[in-house]
């Protein structure tokens, strides 16, 4: 059996997910949306297997796939992913899902409602090393954890900007926060939880002109874990998106980004067989290969579990459904009323 | 045709790129921040006996274009690599701008040759991109201008472009690439993919030959999709004729140590190796022990 797909807008992550879900051998893509014409003419000219559409609502009435990819600009997924629920099309969005906690909730709900299958492109949730991280946490290798600090650093926006494009204001989804905290966000929310409390937010420009290029924050949760946030999409001296987290618990000490890891251990762990004192893991010692490589085993194992969970009608495969990409952007909201009031 | 070099000399320990820890990498761009480090290194590889060089069309390879071309008698003998494109400069310029915006840029604003000026007399980008090979071939052109003068002999289009369109099954994008790279170049097409065997029975099915094909081949089986079978099996029936093939990531970014990964490497059926290496001790050790 195979399911049909389609793809509603063809920007760089839409082009990407097209080609690694495209690979999957139970998967059609039967249809693609974009609102640009040059793009459309460009497809239909080259990919033939594809209808194209100009319309999302059109893609779902006349073409009826089993699944969409939301690959849009942020600020349509809502008014995309509510169309499909009522169509009963299940959905995978891309990050942030959308850009409020009440929009976020409210799909959650109906997708919940009528049994859709329900998915968020958190990928770092799929990384080796973070997962491996989650595993070591469940294991209680360092304890419970008690403080951490979750980052992202990249060199996205190094040049003043004249404004426009989606990522340039906030009612789009542009910013720091949107693009690269969520990212930071679900980690903590995925490996620590969803914390209870958000406080000291501060968010600056460097070259930006409406929107933050710098955020930090603190996170507090009622069992007294403390951790803290640090952004920075303007850092030219990171070569790519760089996430890492570092988590102190009462046995150990976790520094992980997304090609290795260190552990500090008061103790040496039989399990593991990891040492007392210093442990390097690499990305080269735990990964496992994906049937098709593009971009990143983590994309195409995310992708890859969205097929399958269609296929088995099995949503316990999924990590990061629309509740727990909901937490991020409550976090979100809270981050943002921090430094209002502040 | 002329067979490619067994040994080639590969770059990313110039530009603080890898895979594994991004502490060494930091490390190593350092190090090589002076270009008369990255001079030496080259330098030291030639005198054991590497003939070929792999670089890759970033910013820094404009420099070291520039210092071979100047100094092209002492370095006539040595082969050309170019991996094409730079893609972190094309993720920053498209998360920034879009692609549309990246797109015009790039081959309007920042290109004075004649056949773009003809191409925006002709209506600009929106004809261009009716034309999706007119408007790789200009890209080639664009990333190729850096090596211009030195003798190449591949020209490599880098992995995540290579498996990009592979997913799509883009068949007459690969014919267009293969077939310009050839006329234009006078160079041997190649594709650096993470797909290895899924490309080479494209290839095969699409009839598209004499293509050098260079993946990650390892002990381990890192960055090799599906699997460490599947490559071998694929080398094992391979035509080395019609694709010859050249390892890479032999060390797996450093997991395996070089004795066993070449006791491994040497007895595939590979026709190259690519390598990079900071010391003149590690490419002297990599030298004697690669036995294709």
């Amino acid at each position: 059996m195979k399911i049909r797909i389609g793809i509603i807008g063809l920007g760089r992550m839409g082009i990407t997910h097209y080609s690694i879900i495209n690979r999957h051998p139970n998967v059609e893509i039967s249809s693609v949306a974009e609102t640009s014409s040059m793009f459309r003419n460009i497809f239909s000219k080259y990919i033939k297997s594809a209808k194209t559409f100009d319309d999302y609502k059109k893609l779902m009435d006349i073409d009826k796939p089993d699944a969409i990819l939301i690959c849009t600009p942020p600020q349509f997924h809502f008014q995309v992913a509510k169309y499909a629920a009522l169509k009963g099309i299940h959905v995978f969005a891309e990050k942030p899902f959308t850009l409020n906690y009440q929009h976020a909730k409210e799909l959650a709900e109906v997708f919940e409602k009528n049994g859709l299958i329900n998915m968020v492109g958190y990928v770092n949730r799929y990384n080796d090393v973070f997962a491996f991280t989650k595993s070591l946490i469940n294991d209680n290798l360092i304890d419970k954890p008690i403080r951490f600090k979750s980052e992202m650093y990249s060199g996205t926006i190094t040049k003043d900007d004249k404004g426009s494009g989606w990522r340039a204001t906030h009612e789009t989804g542009g910013g720091a926060v949107f693009e690269m905290a969520s990212h930071a966000i679900d980690l903590v929310n995925f490996l620590i939880g969803k914390p209870d409390k958000v406080s000291g937010t501060a968010m600056d420009k460097v070259y930006s002109k409406n929107v933050e290029d710098i955020v930090s924050t603190t996170f507090k949760y009622n069992s007294e874990i403390i951790g803290l946030l640090n952004i920075n999409w303007s850092d030219e001296s990171y070569r790519k998106p760089t996430n890492k987290i570092e988590i102190f618990g009462k046995e150990g000490k976790i520094l992980a980004d997304q090609y290795s890891l260190k552990l500090f251990l008061k103790e040496a762990n039989n399990k593991y067989n990891y040492r007392k004192g210093w442990n390097t893991i690499y990305i080269t010692d735990i990964f496992k290969p994906v049937p098709f490589y593009v971009r990143g085993n983590e994309f195409t194992r995310q992708l890859f579990i969205f097929a399958d969970t269609i296929l088995n009608n099995n949503q316990s495969l999924v990590s990061c459904n629309f509740r727990e990409a909901s937490d991020t952007l409550d976090i979100i909201g809270q981050m943002f009323k921090d430094v209002k009031e502040d | 045709m002329e067979k490619i070099d067994k040994i080639i000399f590969g770059d990313n320990q110039f530009f603080g790129i890898n895979h594994m820890s991004q502490e060494k990498a930091q490390q190593l761009s350092e190090k090589f921040f002076e270009l008369k480090e990255i001079l030496k290194v080259y330098d030291y590889a030639f005198e054991c006996g590497i003939e070929a060089v792999m670089l890759n069309s970033n910013d820094r390879a404009v420099d070291i274009c520039n210092y071979f071309r100047k100094n092209q008698n002492k370095y006539e003998h040595i082969n050309w690599y170019p991996s094409i494109p730079y893609p972190h400069k094309y993720a920053n310029l498209v998360a920034e701008k879009g692609i549309i915006s990246t797109i015009n840029e790039l081959l309007f604003k920042n290109n004075k040759a004649s056949g773009v000026f003809n191409m925006i007399a002709k209506g600009g980008s929106a004809v261009l991109t009716k034309d999706i090979v007119r408007m790789m071939e200009m890209l080639i052109d664009l990333e190729m201008k850096i090596f211009r003068g030195l003798n190449v002999k591949v020209v490599f289009l880098q992995n995540i472009i290579t498996d990009l369109l592979l997913g799509y099954d883009f068949e007459e994008i690969f014919v267009a690439y293969a077939e310009y790279v050839s006329k234009k170049y006078n160079a041997k097409p190649g594709l650096i993919t993470q797909n290895l065997p899924l490309l080479h029975q494209k290839l095969t099915e699409w009839q598209i030959e004499n293509v050098v094909l260079c993946a990650s081949f390892n002990k381990i089986g890192y960055l090799m999709s599906p699997n460490i079978e599947s490559y071998i099996s694929t080398l094992e029936m391979n035509d080395s004729d019609k694709y010859e093939i050249m390892a890479m990531s032999t060390l797996a970014s450093g997991a395996v140590n070089a004795r066993e990964a070449y006791e491994f490497i040497n007895r595939q059926k590979v026709q190259s190796v690519v390598f990079g290496a900071s010391t003149k001790t590690h490419i002297k050790e990599t030298v004697s022990l690669i036995n294709i």
